[in-house]
């Protein structure tokens, strides 16, 4: 670890915690895509220093569109932790500018070694959504920047587990107070979750993190994530695997 | 008004014929309902040459391309027996101008949808089994610059269409909930679901039998009704094979021609 990363760290983590947007950290410093990822890491770091443990992974990036947008060819990947997992609420006003995106999530009975090993080792699959919550001043960022905040993640909710299928091109759909604003196939991630998950084992194994029995790995968005409003009531759901709810306050 | 609807159906005629995209004909028309007259002279004009009708299309079903053309309702077309391709057969260059590609439900009627007014119960009964479909839309005029009267004067964008082979009954599909994606070279280039077409594609067969059965041409035993497109629209290049996949209903491929016919590249 670089210590001169660590002030970016801070700012991040601050960020959170007094939920105050702050410019980007690649307006003002060099920040290569490896040292992004340390950034992430002490983030991470540092959370688990006030008490929360490593709960599994988030992907980013997953959709062609968002990849072309980003100039990118591959994906991210951030840190989920058992602080982030919301059960049935959230409440907006600790939150920066919240966005929330329907999501497959991928449950591991089993630790993975090797990507090939990935599918083998999922127990449940399941609905669930994430809250995004970019600490950057108007969702704004580079790629640098995003990875180094954790691939904006700040929740993430799940409907029940279901048992392994094959769940390459569900419908997917986002409600809020009972209408539809998104909707799309699972196939916009990377054209079939599984495949999230497998890069999701690549890039821990190369950061030298095993996946954990009973980590979660959100493998990505069907749909473009959506202002998530105060006091509303939304639910996402996938063909075949029911929904996931949450309320706002 | 008679005369201008002629020229305007003779302009997309021409367009047809010579397989060079005509100026919009908009100039020609006043409002929708006109539209429609345009858009009978030409099927009038194909059923007078021998050609089978088999059903119809529905357009502009998503909240997005509604929107994008000022309208609350959709549109429909007219589809004829020549313009089926079978499922991976590749279409010669310049068969459909200026042609762009989406997935669809295709619903295969076994009873006459008769009524002045729909439900979704009518439609279920009248519906003998459902197909994945790929539609190739074409427009008549340059550069796809139209309007809601343009592209129903021009038999609602209609070009050729594909259906998959294996039918499947209503029961045993949830179409609302049905993912929907079409691949080109395993790269996903549109993803969807059956609930981006008004909410569901039994709707949009009901909005389309109440519709021609206040015309006077109501849906039929044994006519196709494309029902609208589940994602966004793919424009398509010389040479392209793009495969949909909606699920619970199946697969389905289409494929282009590598060259385009000289005289459309002067064109160009």
């Amino acid at each position: 670890m670089n210590p001169h990363l660590e002030p970016f760290a801070e700012i991040l983590d601050e960020a959170v915690l007094h939920r105050r947007a702050v410019p980007r950290l690649t307006g003002t410093a060099e920040l290569d895509v490896p040292s992004a990822y340390e950034v992430q890491r002490m983030v991470i770091e540092r959370r688990l220093a006030r008490g929360e443990s490593l709960l599994g992974v988030k992907m980013g990036f997953t959709s062609r569109a968002k990849m072309v947008q980003m100039g990118v060819d591959d994906v991210i990947w951030g840190l989920l932790t058992d602080a982030m997992l919301i059960e049935s609420q959230v409440d907006t006003a600790g939150l920066i500018h919240p966005r929330i995106e329907p999501e497959i999530a991928f449950l591991l009975e089993r630790p993975v070694r090797t990507p090939a090993d990935a599918v083998a080792a999922v127990g449940g699959i399941a609905v669930g959504y994430e809250v995004l919550d970019s600490r950057y001043e108007g969702f704004s960022f580079a790629l640098p920047d995003v990875i180094a905040d954790n691939a904006s993640a700040s929740g993430f909710g799940l409907g029940p587990w279901h048992t392994p299928r094959n769940v390459g091109n569900v419908g997917m759909l986002l409600e809020i107070d009972g209408r539809p604003v998104a909707s799309g196939s699972s196939a916009a991630i990377l054209g079939d979750p599984t495949r999230s998950l497998i890069a999701a084992a690549r890039l821990a194994a190369a950061a030298g993190i095993e996946l954990q029995p009973g980590w979660v790995i959100l493998a990505g968005a069907a749909t473009a994530a959506v202002p998530l409003p105060a006091g509303a009531h939304v639910r996402v759901s996938a063909a075949g695997l029911g929904h996931a709810e949450v309320m706002t306050r | 008004m008679t005369e201008k609807h002629q020229a305007a159906a003779s302009r997309l005629l021409e367009a047809y014929a010579s397989g060079r995209p005509c100026e919009p004909v908009r100039d020609l028309i006043d409002g929708v309902d006109d539209a429609y007259s345009v858009q009978n002279l030409i099927t009038e004009r194909w059923l007078s040459q021998g050609r089978r009708l088999t059903g119809r299309k529905i357009g502009l079903t998503s909240a997005a391309v509604q929107r994008q053309f000022g309208v609350d309702s959709p549109d429909f077309g007219a589809l004829f027996a020549e313009m089926a391709v079978p499922d991976g057969e590749e279409i010669p260059a310049g068969a459909v101008l200026q042609p762009r590609v989406e997935a669809e439900v295709v619903l295969v009627l076994e009873r006459d949808l008769t009524h002045e007014r729909h439900t979704v119960a009518d439609v279920i009964r009248a519906t003998a089994f459902a197909l994945p479909a790929i539609e190739i839309v074409g427009s008549r005029i340059r550069g796809w610059d139209i309007t809601l009267t343009d592209t129903v004067a021009d038999n609602a964008s209609a070009g050729m269409y594909v259906l998959g082979n294996r039918p499947v009954p209503l029961r045993d599909v949830d179409l609302r909930m049905a993912g929907m994606v079409i691949e080109r070279r395993g790269e996903q280039v549109s993803t969807g679901i059956g609930a981006a077409c008004l909410g569901h594609p039994l709707h949009a067969a009901v909005w389309l039998a109440d519709t021609l059965s206040r015309l006077g041409h109501p849906l039929r035993a044994g006519d196709i009704v494309l029902t609208g497109a589940l994602g966004p629209v793919v424009p398509v290049e010389p040479g392209d094979v793009l495969e949909a996949r909606i699920d619970g209903l199946g697969d389905v491929r289409t494929a282009f021609a590598a060259c385009e016919a000289p005289d459309l590249e002067e064109e160009a």
